[in-house]
């Protein structure tokens, strides 16, 4: 390290520790007044820490609206007819209620089951295979795929710079009225990070808030415990990782994960998804082959298929599966049903917004 | 409460206002140097979009040639003294990333600004945009999305990338595909690369001298020949005429680093 870079170093450590205590102390004077603002990120208690670079993009309540405008708004894809909300809607958490594949301009059909957008701060790594690593590039594969959006960055920065609606709402948002991909990019990562789902009824429970569950409920969260959170861990419930989760043999591998490792050791896996609102996200599997989560629970029981990169915690004594009795499925089930955020699939911050005639 | 606050606030602005002015005094007799990147192929200079397969590759086979573009990141130039000047990155990338476009003649130089003066030995750079970069999210200036020198479904930008044509192609139209990019690296992903390049172009004793009043530029030649056929071995259009993917990319990556080289200095 050379000895100018050194100094800056010393620089910026010396000003980030005054910035620090500057925030902290601004905060505390700002709790002693104000109430919670719906527009600031918060971590629930029982969370891990954020990964998004809040840093480069502060939230505010005018980027966070034209975010919501965005993903609502048809103009990001080719023809004008498909939006983010067309696969993933709010009352089933952000997933796709309807398509076993998603259906992108021109009814084609695509090749995933498209994961609901939740808790997307904590991510690192985005789509079945993780070939996204920063939210703010999450939009860009929707929008170039030509099974989804079939659309360029620079169309649509020309559409929404053609349109002085949104030229106003960007001036709102960024106090630029020039549309420019970061700024899309940004509003849309606003939007996407405050889609926190913590308050389901296992969230009050774990937080001592006053919510119980009933006995067959606890007895399936110990089953889980004990059968399902070596992958679905935190209370996030996934451990981020890449997985054979034993759906098909060698010749029927989906590329999965080795499409981005480009390792054949990957084939066959898939992100682990997070298990939120897990009852309301069905069908499952990354190409939504179970339509129930009884035809889930009963694959992990006794349907897994052996093949080169399935995972060896889903044997029991070198056989395949978790040999789960059907009451030990029915209360796993039952507790995944705990897992359902009311608050956050009515949550009117995220619903679709009223656009004026333009 | 408030009181400890404007404090602060007050100390925490001196303290900006002493950097500034440090930086300010430094700076007065710095100077430009100017980097133009010249890309030619073989003995020719390279042209677009030729009506005929123009070129032609170490192993005889023709081809033409209708989009090149590369990144330039963080440069450095080393002086005499054994110090650095480093251009300064900016985290949205609207400081310290050249795009380098043959269709855009403007393109070509680099512009480094505010280099102390001195007599310089050497430039290093990187080709192509590394994994820092990524971390900050969506970019501006020649990191904009808009551009499309982007992998979508594999998040990263593309840092090298060739199209054109050849009649021994056997994809379709004859198409030359060459999209170099890769920088992600895991435990457990033996095939995952980074193929970011950083070179160091020396002078050769024909050293730039920087101040207020010169404003010297370096020629550096990029020779496409050489991407086709360097140290990482010899491509033929006829078997290998696309290149996706990180892993696919790994020998015209290692070409790629030794295209590159000082022709002449303009003082």
């Amino acid at each position: 390290m050379t000895c100018q870079k050194a100094s800056h170093l010393t620089f910026y450590l010396t000003m980030r520790v005054i910035l620090v205590v500057w925030l902290a102390l601004l905060i505390l004077s700002c709790k002693e007044q104000e109430v919670s603002n719906p527009y600031q990120f918060v971590i629930p208690d029982n969370f891990p820490e954020s990964k998004y670079s809040f840093q480069n993009n502060p939230i505010t309540k005018e980027g966070f609206e034209l975010g919501r405008m965005l993903f609502y708004d048809p103009i990001l894809s080719r023809d004008e007819t498909v939006s983010c909300s067309s696969c993933h809607q709010q009352h089933v958490a952000f997933a796709d209620p309807l398509h076993v594949l998603s259906i992108g301009v021109d009814e084609r059909v695509g090749t995933r089951n498209a994961l609901p957008i939740q808790n997307m701060a904590f991510q690192q790594f985005f789509f079945w295979d993780g070939g996204v690593n920063h939210l703010d590039f999450v939009p860009i594969n929707a929008i170039t795929n030509p099974v989804e959006f079939d659309e360029s960055v620079g169309d649509i920065v020309d559409k929404l710079n053609a349109s002085s609606f949104y030229k106003n709402q960007f001036n709102k948002a960024f106090g630029e009225k020039e549309v420019t991909s970061q700024k899309v990019l940004h509003a849309l990562s606003q939007f996407m990070v405050l889609m926190i789902s913590a308050n389901s009824r296992y969230d009050k429970y774990i937080r001592n808030e006053g919510e119980l569950l009933s006995t067959q409920e606890q007895r399936g969260l110990l089953l889980f415990k004990q059968n399902c959170a070596n992958c679905h861990s935190t209370d996030l419930f996934t451990n981020g990782d890449f997985l054979n989760n034993g759906l098909d043999t060698d010749e029927n591998l989906d590329e999965g994960r080795a499409r981005i490792t480009e390792f054949n050791g990957d084939k066959g896996k898939f992100k682990v998804p997070s298990l939120r609102n897990v009852a309301l996200t069905d069908p499952y599997m990354h190409d939504g082959r179970f339509n129930t989560l009884k035809q889930v629970l009963q694959h992990y029981s006794n349907g897994i298929k052996t093949s080169s990169t399935v995972d060896n915690s889903l044997f029991t004594n070198n056989s395949p599966g978790l040999s789960l009795t059907e009451d030990e499925q029915n209360d796993i089930i039952a507790f995944l049903q705990t897992l359902t955020d009311e608050s956050f699939i009515k949550d009117k911050r995220f619903s679709a917004p009223l656009m004026p005639k333009q | 409460m408030k009181n400890i606050l404007i404090a602060i606030t007050i100390l925490f602005s001196a303290f900006v206002f002493i950097q500034c002015t440090e930086d300010e005094v430094t700076s007065t007799e710095n100077g430009t140097l100017k980097l133009e990147f010249d890309n030619v192929v073989g003995t020719s200079n390279l042209q677009l979009n030729t009506s005929n397969f123009a070129f032609e590759n170490a192993l005889g086979e023709d081809f033409k040639v209708t989009w090149l573009s590369y990144y330039i990141s963080e440069v450095r130039l080393k002086k005499e003294d054994g110090t650095y000047f480093v251009d300064p990155v900016a985290f949205d990338g609207s400081k310290g990333f050249y795009l380098i476009d043959e269709a855009d003649a403007e393109s070509h130089v680099i512009e480094l600004k505010d280099v102390p003066p001195g007599n310089y030995t050497e430039v290093t750079f990187k080709i192509g945009v590394d994994a820092s970069q990524m971390t900050q999210g969506a970019q501006t200036g020649p990191l904009d999305l808009s551009i499309g020198l982007f992998w979508s479904w594999n998040s990263g930008y593309i840092f090298f990338a060739m199209e054109g044509a050849s009649p021994v192609s056997t994809a379709e139209g004859n198409a030359l595909v060459y999209h170099v990019g890769g920088y992600k690296t895991l435990d457990g992903s033996p095939n995952l690369v980074n193929n970011i390049k950083e070179i160091t172009l020396t002078f050769n004793g024909d050293n730039p001298i920087v101040n207020a009043d010169e404003d010297p530029q370096v020629h550096i030649i990029m020779d496409l020949k050489k991407f086709f056929n360097g140290p990482a071995g010899n491509i033929s259009f006829a078997s290998n005429s696309m290149r996706h993917s990180p892993a696919s990319c790994v020998d015209v990556a290692q070409n790629m680093a030794a295209a590159f080289n000082v022709d002449h200095i303009h003082q």
